[in-house]
């Protein structure tokens, strides 16, 4: 009987420790929502719509200081976009609009050539339901910085390649207001596919998905933003560098690693209050990798990527980044793996 | 290296094992399931499971497996090293007791699957000669493993082939160069050339091929499965970008040069990313699941008609095997899940799921009462 009476204990106990930690992450789930995800989005909406009002006011008086002003407002935004993009999750899964946002790397120049055709003609732009079923090419920033910094547009002399400028501008800006929309009328939970025999909280499984989304975005700064366009294993190619025309190549990296940090310790508890609760270890690692890569990123010269270096100079002055954020995906799977999330196994396997 | 004697007595051994209809355990209900899974980045594993989803053995594995092999008569099946693998360990499915060990030819891989013949008395196993980059089918006299023929599989990287008839392997050549100096790092991205081979397993002819335009030349063909009426669905990876909208899924057959691409909602498409796990026919032949651990889910046709049917939602799931019932699949999960699917019924219900373990890519069942 005493047996028994421990046995019901001890399984309350558990029962009350595995609420406590559920509702721990609940919170923390709902304020990344609420304190990160959704104040990010207004940021990013908020200067796309500036970003529209600009395109307006250069089409409207064509000169090279209303330019000056649209280039300074789209660097804003894609500023305000790194800070999201680490996030291809929830509303901006549909519709193709995480792609469509950034058509890059755009190895084959089709933003270029789609770019023209629509110049040819942008009264094609105005047909019911053209955004529908216009190439994701040319709905958003990657075709706006082609129109703003590319020598083959010229949006202050060429009225037709202005009124492309305005018109995707426009839809970008209403893309974003739609993703910020939704998010707020929303839950995070309501943007995952419940499955049968779920044995732990939607909640836990939205932040498995957002760690997942997480780690993926590690990869793409360190392969896609900085590996590939230097030649840090094969021949470099700068202009696959991303926003490269705008030169904004380092900057975008920097603000991706900021952001990092400000996802770990927004809220309260935060995930990094959380995972110091179980795991201070891991979580003091985690925290230091990010550091250190904030660190290095922000040691790099500021023309890094358009200054006359040689490759193997590129890629000397990269090594310390590219090991210190092979570093923080290794802490940040470590860490999430041991407080119990499932991280991927096939999924993350390739073959 | 093992000595001449401890071969001989490990085929001898191999031999002797009784068949399948002289070993009957009951609480397997007359079927088991086998699949590797890992317990750690560092613990890897090949095992056994009944119906009701517990584990009846497991044995230590010396790396992570990709895919289990069958033996069609014997009371053997085989773990395949994981890609690039340099061991396929046998073992008896009713015990778990280890029979013997298989390594590549010399400067060869495996792909992590293997096939036996109809008649249980050749292995064949795909195999790249990574000096070249050539695809290989090896086939080896079993039990004692001696090589009888080594065939080129028609094109680069032979993931998985699957027997047609008695003497045609239909062969899925991924198209992906990789060398195992630098693991998994693909070589010829650019120029890749992905197809389906019929090759004649009597002498290494080719029979015939299918493979995509040029503008697909990226959409490595992986996985695949073949009907008893002789259609084969073919299961695609991309590695294109993520935003192509590319097909992913087609059936084939021996007399066709063309792949019969088949459609899914636009929604479920991009939920693949572009990625296709198994593939696998029900005993019908008249449903094909393909499953995508990316996407977090298994999809289904009706193959008669190239309908799509729906899906089931489970995280990281990829093992899937067609059970003795028509329209009935068994998934297996990275998260230790099993489940048991009637997807022309929209029924899914977990039959078990073992803490701490990831089951691997593949899943394959036996019918005991052969």
């Amino acid at each position: 009987m005493l047996c028994l009476k421990k046995v019901i204990a001890a399984s309350l106990t558990m029962l009350a420790g595995t609420s406590v930690f559920a509702d721990q992450w609940d919170t923390t789930l709902e304020q990344i929502q609420s304190q990160y995800i959704v104040p990010k989005y207004q940021q990013f909406s908020s200067s796309a719509n500036q970003l529209a009002d600009a395109t307006d006011a250069l089409c409207a008086a064509p000169s090279n200081a209303t330019l000056s002003a649209a280039q300074m407002a789209f660097r804003q935004n894609i500023s305000d976009w790194q800070q999201v993009q680490w996030l291809n999750f929830g509303p901006v899964t549909y519709f193709m609009r995480y792609y469509a946002y950034e058509y890059w790397p755009d190895k084959k120049g089709v933003t270029q050539r789609q770019l023209r055709n629509l110049s040819s003609d942008p009264s094609m732009m105005a047909a019911p339901k053209f955004w529908t079923s216009a190439s994701i090419a040319v709905r958003g920033m990657t075709a706006i910085e082609s129109l703003l910094f590319h020598g083959d547009f010229n949006v202050i002399q060429r009225k037709s390649d202005c009124e492309v400028l305005e018109a995707i501008s426009r839809h970008h800006a209403k893309t974003t207001e739609d993703v910020l929309s939704q998010w707020q009328q929303s839950k995070a939970t309501d943007w995952i596919y419940p499955e049968e025999g779920a044995s732990v909280t939607p909640e836990h499984l939205v932040l498995e998905q957002l760690v997942q989304q997480w780690l993926e975005h590690m990869s793409v700064v360190k392969d896609a933003k900085l590996e590939t366009p230097i030649g840090y294993k094969d021949r470099p190619n700068l202009k696959l560098a991303e926003f490269y025309r705008s030169e904004a190549s380092l900057a975008v990296i920097i603000t991706n690693l900021k952001a990092y940090r400000a996802l770990y310790h927004v809220g309260q508890p935060s995930l990094y209050d959380a995972a110091s609760a179980e795991q201070p270890e891991l979580a003091k690692a985690l925290e230091a990798a990010l550091s250190d890569s904030l660190k290095l990123a922000l040691q790099l010269p500021q023309d890094y990527f358009t200054g006359e270096y040689s490759q193997d100079k590129r890629v000397a002055l990269a090594k310390p980044l590219v090991r210190a954020i092979s570093n923080s995906q290794t802490q940040l799977t470590n860490l999430v793996t041991a407080l119990g999330f499932q991280i991927g196994f096939n999924s993350r396997d390739g073959d | 290296m093992l000595s001449r004697r401890a071969f001989l007595t490990s085929s001898l051994a191999a031999l002797s094992i009784p068949t399948w209809a002289s070993a009957l355990p009951i609480e397997t209900n007359g079927e088991l399931f086998i699949s590797a899974f890992s317990k750690s980045k560092t613990a890897h594993f090949i095992g056994a499971f009944g119906s009701n989803g517990k584990l009846r053995w497991s044995m230590p594995l010396p790396e992570r497996a990709h895919a289990p092999v069958v033996h069609p008569t014997y009371s053997v099946i085989g773990a395949v090293a994981r890609r690039p693998g340099f061991y396929i360990d046998f073992f008896n499915p009713l015990s778990g007791k280890a029979i013997k060990r298989i390594t590549p030819l010399t400067d060869h891989h495996f792909y992590g699957h293997a096939v036996f013949s109809k008649d249980g008395l050749q292995l064949i196993t795909q195999e790249n000669h990574y000096p070249t980059g050539q695809g290989k089918i090896v086939t080896r006299r079993w039990p004692d493993g001696e090589v009888l023929n080594e065939y080129s599989s028609g094109g680069i990287g032979p993931h998985e082939s699957v027997l047609m008839s008695d003497d045609t392997l239909v062969i899925a050549n991924g198209g992906l160069q990789t060398h195992p100096d630098n693991d998994r790092e693909i070589i010829n991205l650019e120029t890749m050339k992905p197809n389906v081979t019929y090759l004649s397993l009597s002498d290494g002819r080719l029979i015939n091929q299918a493979q995509h335009e040029d503008a697909l030349h990226q959409l490595s063909i992986r996985h695949l499965d073949v009907t008893a009426q002789g259609t084969v669905a073919l299961g695609f990876q991309y590695h294109g970008e993520p935003w192509e909208k590319v097909p992913l899924v087609a059936l084939s057959d021996v007399k066709s040069d063309h792949l019969d691409y088949i459609g899914m909602p636009d929604h479920v498409r991009t939920r693949f990313k572009q990625y296709c796990g198994s593939v696998c026919f029900d005993q019908s032949g008249e449903t094909l699941a393909i499953s995508t651990p990316r996407g977090g889910l298994v999809a289904y046709w009706d193959v008669p008609s190239k309908t799509f049917l729906g899906v089931d939602n489970c995280r990281d799931v990829c093992g899937l095997v067609a059970t003795k019932h028509k329209h009935e699949f068994i998934l297996t999960s990275g998260t230790g899940k099993q489940l048991i699917s009637q997807p022309r019924q929209r029924k899914i219900s977990q039959i078990n799921q073992l803490a701490e373990v990831h089951w691997d890519n593949h899943l394959k069942r036996l019918d005991l009462k052969i």
